[in-house]
């Protein structure tokens, strides 16, 4: 089996998130490879449907749960559009894990905060499982999420989850004119509520994922408030095809994105050029 | 004492290879509508070798990285996919009368290829392929391998390398691959007390040098410092932003990995060689592109060969070939671009 | 010579446009210049080693020549054919444009050809030019030239390929487009392939094999010649662009002498002649039509 090989697996369940937002459920077809597969979050992988392509999404699942691996995506492509045309029972296939990931370790005895806008969410979600699973290693877990509106809000079960959990705070809000009459999150873009609801700096992390735009006002927000932007961490999304160092594609200046990345913090974007 | 081969026994070595079934891949000279040019292409006979011609118009890379490849193949019935996997081990290649250049190149390349997961594919080829270089008698004014620390009779990336002397040639055996093919031809190298022939190469390599002269140290770290110049918009304006420099560059190696159907439930996945010059390189699926225009994807261009690799792999990704010189349908001279970067680190000097 | 930069000059001063599209010399031979920068007028030249079709660097999708603001573009009677062929079709605005028409006198088949021009040299189009400026121009520059006499007959080799059996030509054209590698250099230099995402890059559905195997090849090259007839203006561009030494021309030339059969168009620099590919006359022949 060569490297470009993917393995097989089967989608155990389809999770409808938004209108063209979903999230599967997979699980390995080999006994064997499904035993010995471990991942840390963060890291991503190569999905396809046979006859479409690959595509690149981050494993939206925690590695505290074993026996299956979760992918979000949105419709957009030609890969994203033939894998939502597949059915439980499918096969597709997956190949990583692949580039570094969250410091899960580290961030232990810490307060983090976790930052997310729309499908961003997807990466967030697997630290944020991976923390709760390990609640009482961390301090204490706020959750920031924003979405352009209540409809493009994703995993709504798991937000409804987690703001019924007293270990956990959950502030949500959507953009001004996404809200609906029963909306009881706040109206306002992800940086006004992080300005309003970040927790005090001091012996704190930040991760934070979400479209250029909210990355691009968040990191300077948090550092203004006092984050070290060593403890600012984030995932560069470039367009990837191999995810093994090989392919030219995810170049930002020296690093390889699939290879050094896709987890960065604040401090290290600093040293790229702006090519992401 | 120095080995010797006549032109009739590296023939004869090739007959040999070639009844052996072994692929031998050599410099022929073709022309097409009245176009002469010389290109590597599988010889079936020695007499079609050309190793007095011009150097290939295309790069010795597809020997090794072929431009479509095929990955696995797949089948699938009702959801259900059952995978065929692509062989990685290759037949016996021999490769004569590669130019230096492009022998280099391989060895460069090998660096991407296994500074972390292997490339299978690339390595498979490689192990494959033999490698028999023949010294540069000849260059023009796109040349530029002395510059980035080659020469017209560079050894690097060669099992053996052939050195031009009067209708024989003077065989250097540089690898164990290259000792190999030495013990099966023993005597067809006899050795020779023939004193060197003098450089029959050092008036080539002068007209080379005269091309262009280079500090890659000081052009790295101009080009570190200098993400952000005018010079990046005013050079790509004339830039078409087409594939062929990458494609005909010896150590370009950017790939695509597309899936293709063939036949109800069948299909290929497969790589394709891809360049960093067309704007799709880099799109998102959202629309979002972090390399908006032809200035940034020119910048990507000469970053990654003389910044981005050189500090990543310790390597220039670039052998001085001059073929993306010589194709490009704008005028686009990486000579001229190299030296007037190179002016621009000369002038920062020590304020960098 | 003189003229041309002093041309450029007063139009640069004079702030009628913000940058000149000509011709300068570099090591090698010509290449395209772009000066914005009365100082930088005397670097212009225009000889017969002025190949380019510089009309290709209007087209919409070159943003950062769009960037540099309204230009003057220095146009051969055939470059001229292009400029017309975008404003046929709606790619371009006659009057966003200044126009220098060069008396041209023929050009050579290479930029960095060193030899003189004469019929060894000559550039296949240049076959039978009259090698006078464009009615388009705004402004002429130059000595009337004579473009020297052909050395044969251009379409030669098409006669040749066309009196072969349809194995024997599906054979040529295999062995020919094996060597293609995907590239798109020729759709790059191609002043007609103006499209924001060509149907190569579609993916939805995938028209077109991205891979560089013989049916992808076939597939890619056919279309972008069809996509191409009684479009092509015949600059020769695609051909002298192809790393890969592909006779593109041919397809293109075959082409153009269909719809001169059929549909009575001839290439021109008029932009008011119809393209037949956009316009529809009663007596258009359709009996291929099923």
């Amino acid at each position: 089996m060569n490297l470009y090989q993917p393995n097989l697996v089967r989608i155990d369940e389809i999770i409808e998130e938004t209108a063209d937002t979903r999230t599967l459920k997979l699980s390995f077809q080999d006994p064997e490879i499904a035993e010995g597969f471990d991942f840390k979050a963060g890291q991503f992988g190569e999905y396809s449907v046979f006859g479409a392509g690959e595509c690149t999404f981050c494993i939206a699942s925690s590695p505290t749960r074993k026996g299956y691996i979760e992918a979000s995506f949105k419709s957009v492509g030609k890969v994203t559009q033939a894998m939502r045309r597949l059915n439980v029972g499918d096969t597709m296939g997956f190949r990583g894990p692949y580039g570094n990931h969250f410091p899960i370790d580290e961030m232990k005895g810490k307060n983090v905060v976790f930052i997310a806008g729309g499908i961003g969410l997807a990466p967030v979600r697997c630290v944020i499982w991976n923390t709760l699973d390990l609640r009482d290693q961390f301090k204490d877990l706020t959750i920031i999420y924003g979405a352009r509106s209540v409809s493009d809000l994703v995993y709504k079960r798991e937000l409804q989850e987690w703001g019924n959990r007293s270990d956990v705070k959950l502030y949500q809000c959507v953009d001004p004119g996404g809200e609906t009459p029963d909306w009881t999150g706040d109206v306002c873009f992800v940086p006004a509520l992080v300005e309003k609801a970040a927790p005090a700096p001091q012996d704190s992390y930040a991760v934070v994922c979400g479209p250029p735009i909210v990355i691009s006002l968040t990191l300077p927000l948090l550092e203004k408030m006092g984050f070290a932007p060593e403890r600012i961490y984030t995932t560069l999304e470039n367009r990837m095809k191999c995810g093994l160092g090989k392919c030219g594609r995810c170049n930002v200046g020296p690093v390889y994105v699939c290879k050094d990345g896709p987890v960065f913090t604040s401090a290290q974007l600093k040293t790229l050029p702006p090519e992401y | 004492m120095r080995r010797m081969l006549s032109r009739t026994d590296l023939d004869a070595l090739v007959r040999d290879l070639l009844g052996a079934g072994t692929r031998v891949i050599a410099p022929v000279r073709r022309k097409v509508q009245g176009r002469e040019f010389v290109e590597y292409a599988p010889v079936q006979n020695p007499e079609e070798i050309a190793l007095d011609g011009s150097q290939p118009v295309r790069p010795l890379k597809q020997v090794v990285f072929p431009p479509t490849e095929t990955l696995f193949n797949y089948k699938q019935d009702k959801g259900l996919v059952q995978i065929q996997e692509a062989p990685t081990t290759f037949s016996d290649t021999l490769v004569i009368g590669a130019r230096p250049c492009d022998a280099a190149a391989l060895e460069i390349v090998d660096r991407v290829m296994d500074w972390d997961y292997h490339d299978e594919f690339w390595f498979g080829h490689r192990q494959a392929t033999t490698v028999v270089a023949v010294a540069c008698t000849d260059s023009d004014e796109s040349c530029f391998c002395t510059a980035v620390g080659l020469s017209p009779e560079s050894t690097r990336g060669a099992d053996w390398l052939l050195i031009p002397a009067g209708s024989s040639f003077e065989v250097r055996v540089v690898t164990p691959k290259g000792e190999a093919l030495l013990e099966s031809n023993k005597s067809r190298c006899p050795e020779s007390d023939v004193p060197e022939a003098g450089k029959a190469s050092s008036a080539v390599e002068e007209k080379v040098r005269a091309n262009l002269a280079m500090n890659p140290a000081k052009l790295q770290e101009w080009l570190g410092a200098h993400f952000e110049h005018p010079l990046w918009q005013k050079i790509a304006l004339r830039c078409h932003g087409c594939g062929a420099c990458a494609f005909v560059c010896p150590t370009c190696h950017c790939f695509d990995i597309v899936d293709e159907l063939e036949g109800v439930g069948r299909g290929a996945r497969r790589r394709n060689w891809d360049a960093c010059q067309p704007a799709l390189f880099t799109l998102h699926g959202s629309g979002h592109n972090p390399r908006k225009d032809q200035s940034a994807r020119f910048r990507q261009r000469v970053m990654h060969k003389f910044s981005i690799y050189p500090s990543r792999f310790g390597e220039i990704l670039c052998t001085g070939c001059g073929r993306c010189i010589r194709v490009c349908a704008a005028g686009m001279d990486l000579i001229a671009i190299l030296a007037e970067i190179g002016q621009n680190a000369e002038e920062a000097g020590s304020t960098l | 010579m003189e003229e041309l930069r002093e041309l450029a000059k007063k139009l640069l001063q004079e702030k009628q446009v913000n940058a000149v599209v000509g011709y300068e010399c570099d090591r090698r031979g010509v290449r395209p210049a772009f000066v914005d920068d009365p100082a930088g007028c005397d670097r212009l030249v225009f000889d017969h080693r002025c190949v380019q079709n510089l009309p290709a660097y209007l087209s919409p999708r070159r943003t950062n020549v769009a960037g540099l603001g309204r230009l003057a573009v220095v146009v051969k009677q055939c470059d001229a054919r292009a400029v017309a062929g975008l404003i046929r079709e709606s790619q371009l605005k006659r009057e966003n444009l200044v126009l220098i028409g060069v008396r041209c006198g023929g050009v050579a088949a290479n930029p960095n050809e060193s030899r003189e021009l004469g019929a060894e040299t000559l550039a296949l189009r240049c076959y039978g030019c009259s090698g006078t400026e464009t009615a388009m121009a705004d402004y002429v520059v130059g000595e009337p030239k004579t473009v020297p006499a052909a050395g044969g007959d251009r379409d030669a080799r098409l006669a040749e390929i066309e009196k072969m059996s349809p194995e024997e030509r599906l054979a040529l054209w295999k062995e020919w487009l094996s060597r293609c590698t995907r590239c798109h250099a020729c759709r790059q230099v191609c002043p007609m392939c103006f499209c924001e995402r060509c149907v190569a890059e579609k993916t939805q559905p995938n028209w077109i094999e991205s891979s560089p195997h013989i049916q992808g090849n076939f597939s890619w090259n056919v279309t972008r010649a069809l996509h191409l007839a009684g479009r092509c203006v015949d600059c020769g561009e695609c051909e002298r662009a192809c790393p890969a030494q592909i006779p593109l021309g041919l397809l293109n030339r075959k082409l153009a002498k269909i719809m001169s059969a059929r549909y009575g168009f001839a290439v021109t620099d008029d932009p008011s002649t119809p393209a037949p590919i956009g316009s529809y006359r009663l007596d258009d022949g359709q009996e291929f039509i099923l």
